[in-house]
């Protein structure tokens, strides 16, 4: 089952990566939150890795796509961790967010 | 009747072949650039005073000498532009060059009019027509100068951020970043977007900031670290903040700065050793 505008690749034991295509609608955001979820639960999936290599600024709106699917994870008991943010992002998003993101944050997978 | 012998002066000057006067305007670039200035050398200076020769015999030939957007008017000021460059980077000085146009414009006249037999000199026409013309001159040369002061300002100013701003990996995926003297807005913003890089292009796992050398900060500047921090963090690196002064404890403190997400250690040293265990390395004395 594909998730439209999202790759969804198991990667190791119990691992997810969400790599997000150029064509996803985050608009659209329920439904693909519950597919996303869906999914990993369905691969018996603990962590997603949400990489974000491609995503030069990280705005309000898409910030707030990204705490609705942290949280979304966290109440269906998944992890989430972005990784490879871009310095440009992590510059925009540090201006607006005040407090911790409801996802954890690395630099790659972890080996 | 004076209009119409003004009118013949300039006529006869545009109508000029010149000839061989580069020669009398040798003295004059050796006075500024050679002898003693020593900027350049005999052949340089005659090059000089030909090319300028031919330029101007370019400019008094054209269709129109008074129009200053003719391409004959503007090979004279890329000619100046370019004298002003090599001088400035030399070492010598815009005010010689200057200088030596204003002189080179008198000698000029002198010359064309010993070339020729006519008085220029006598000529209000003539000497108002090249006064013009050389006035935009000086204005290149200026303009030159100007854009040379500001390439030098800002490559001094690059270095000087690169040197007040060195970001070391100490270890394999730890940075330290020592700040020292004023932490201003602009200033912080450079810090932020240098170390950012760097974490991305290094993988860094941890930074260690070492305020050690900052005296004074204030709001913006505090909510600038704390942003800093937060990039940091967001990038999937840990930030440790050390050498915090009690002056600036306390700024932090009355500024209502939540520092409860941030990592803070006494010192470098330290800061270094919790970066370490983040990152499971255990360094220690050797056994004897």
């Amino acid at each position: 089952m594909s998730i439209p505008g999202i790759h969804l690749t198991r990667i190791g034991k119990g691992n997810f990566l969400l790599e997000p295509l150029r064509s996803m609608n985050i608009q659209d955001q329920n439904e693909l939150l519950q597919q996303v979820v869906a999914q990993v639960q369905q691969g018996q999936g603990a962590h997603l890795y949400y990489d974000l290599s491609e995503q030069p600024v990280i705005d309000r709106v898409y910030y707030d796509w990204l705490d609705k699917l942290a949280r979304t994870c966290q109440a269906a008991n998944l992890k989430m961790t972005c990784i490879n943010m871009q310095p440009t992002a992590a510059f925009t998003l540090s201006k607006f967010i005040t407090g911790k993101p409801a996802f954890a944050c690395a630099l790659d997978v972890p080996d | 009747m004076q209009k119409k012998e003004v009118s013949e002066k300039l006529t006869a000057l545009f109508a000029l072949k010149i000839g061989n006067i580069s020669g009398q305007l040798e003295e004059t670039a050796r006075d500024y650039f050679g002898s003693d200035n020593k900027l350049m050398d005999e052949d340089e200076i005659a090059d000089l005073s030909s090319e300028f020769v031919n330029l101007i015999s370019g400019l008094l030939g054209s269709k129109d000498p008074h129009k200053r957007t003719s391409p004959q008017f503007h090979a004279l000021e890329a000619f100046f532009s370019g004298l002003a460059q090599r001088m400035l980077m030399r070492g010598g000085n815009v005010e010689d060059v200057v200088r030596y146009a204003q002189q080179l414009q008198h000698n000029l006249i002198a010359a064309l009019e010993k070339d020729s037999g006519v008085a220029f000199t006598q000529s209000r026409s003539v000497l108002l027509f090249f006064a013009q013309h050389f006035d935009e001159l000086i204005m290149a040369i200026f303009r030159t100068y100007l854009a040379e002061r500001e390439n030098t300002l800002k490559a001094q100013e690059a270095e000087l951020r690169e040197t007040s701003t060195p970001i070391t990996e100490i270890w394999d995926g730890v940075l330290t970043l020592p700040i020292i003297g004023t932490l201003d807005s602009s200033r912080t913003m450079l810090v932020m977007e240098a170390l950012l890089n760097r974490i991305a292009r290094d993988h860094a796992r941890a930074v260690v900031m070492d305020l050690t050398g900052v005296k004074n900060i204030d709001s913006q500047v505090s909510h600038h670290l704390i942003q800093m921090v937060r990039a940091v963090q967001l990038m999937g690196s840990d930030a440790i903040i050390t050498g915090i002064h009690p002056e600036i404890a306390r700024a932090l403190v009355s500024l209502n700065i939540d520092l409860s997400g941030v990592t803070t250690r006494a010192s470098l040293s330290d800061g270094l050793k919790e970066a370490f265990l983040r990152l499971g390395i255990h360094v220690s004395h050797k056994e004897s």
